[in-house]
């Protein structure tokens, strides 16, 4: 997972900001853990024989069905932490903001994360 | 197929769902709900992946990316909760009409636009292509910002990250370079279809049939679009998008017009 600076010119490599290694770092770990969900979910589906599952487990219903070993429940929380790691990096951009006292951005990202979840709180209704 | 989605989505800013929806709906005859949510699913993960380079080459301007995220995640919202309401034949005839737009708006552009400081959410990065650092800053922050809002609209109506919105609109109207623009483009789909996908998730049209293999296939052709988008030189970058938006453009039209819309 390793990104290699320039190999032809390595005086060029970018020195990442704090803000940089933070998103990049949120991001590795959601991509890896929806992943590692989804390849669970995909050895239940193997090895019960039943095929891909056809629909996604809603989130009330979720533990039980976790803890039932349902292939279903494994795919869906991985598509879930998938959805959720953008949230994620948007509350991680928040906190390096909030330490770097950049007011104007705090402001601006607090008001990307609210609407996003006004969004989620929207469309459940 | 959804490796090939997530080459050129991550390569060119758009997200995968551009290709992702008309490829499921046409060629798989997926419901175009279930199809629009498959593709949200990708936008996110190429968005995810593609960072990963894209942040860590500097290319992204994050501060600006902040900016008019707030603007089209207003916007994807409002259309995120509008596209559950209207009927999917509608959907998808002004998902063929986007394109057109699009495509057109892409055959009128000349070259790159060229960077000038402005003192407005100044960033560089260096260019392997072209051999040298590129400084530049932002022109007509507020006219952008506007334009941003109906991207979003956009973006959240149709299941399309908004991308092949947002690209113009930072390159020919707010004067970032081309590949500046893919790299924050794609930093802001993602949070436009977050949001949306977990509207989408909680109606029901999310089928791990499709997601989950189609993810998975975007994340790995993810790891290598941005190394294309870094590499090749914006010229070549602005031809390929144009291509690619033209191509499904038609294929949406004849789609729509088979169905007498």
């Amino acid at each position: 997972m390793n990104v290699r600076p320039e190999q032809t010119s390595p005086e060029h490599a970018h020195v990442m900001e704090p803000i940089e290694h933070a998103i990049r770092w949120i991001l590795l770990c959601g991509i890896a853990l929806s992943v590692a969900l989804m390849a669970v979910g995909l050895v239940l589906v193997a090895a019960q024989g039943a095929g891909l599952p056809r629909g996604v487990v809603p989130l009330a219903d979720l533990p039980a069905a976790l803890s039932a070993l349902r292939p279903a429940a494994y795919l869906s929380l991985g598509l879930i932490v998938l959805i959720g790691t953008p949230f994620v990096r948007v509350a991680g951009s928040l906190v390096i903001f909030v330490r770097a006292r950049d007011g104007r951005y705090v402001l601006v990202t607090a008001i990307v994360l609210f609407v996003m979840c006004l969004g989620v709180a929207l469309g459940r209704m | 197929m959804a490796f090939v989605a997530g080459v050129f989505g991550s390569m060119l800013g758009v997200g995968g769902g551009l290709i992702m929806v008309p490829m499921l709906s046409l060629a798989f005859g997926v419901p175009i709900k279930v199809a629009i949510a498959t593709s949200i699913v990708c936008v996110i993960a190429t968005s995810s992946m593609a960072q990963t380079t894209f942040v860590s080459r500097g290319m992204t301007n994050i501060r600006l990316g902040m900016l008019l995220e707030v603007a089209t995640v207003v916007g994807a919202v409002a259309g995120g909760v509008t596209a559950v309401l209207i009927d999917g034949r509608v959907l998808q005839f002004a998902f063929a009409t986007l394109l057109f737009y699009v495509a057109w708006q892409m055959n009128r552009r000349g070259g790159d636009a060229t960077p000038a400081r402005t003192g407005v959410l100044e960033a560089a990065y260096y260019d392997p292509a072209a051999g040298c650092d590129v400084e530049y800053g932002v022109r007509r922050t507020r006219l952008g910002f506007v334009l941003s809002l109906g991207a979003g609209n956009v973006s959240g109506l149709l299941g399309v990250g908004g991308g092949a919105f947002k690209v113009p609109i930072m390159n020919l109207v707010m004067g970032v370079p081309l590949k500046a623009t893919i790299a924050t483009s794609n930093l802001m789909i993602g949070v436009t279809a977050a949001a949306g996908a977990a509207i989408f998730y909680g109606r029901g049209y999310m089928d791990p049939y499709y997601a989950v293999p189609a993810a998975l296939g975007i994340l790995a052709g993810a790891r290598l679009g941005p190394r294309f988008a870094v590499r090749l030189s914006a010229r070549a970058l602005g031809i390929i998008f144009q291509v690619v938006l033209a191509v499904f453009a038609l294929m949406m039209l004849l789609r729509g017009l088979g169905f007498g819309l």
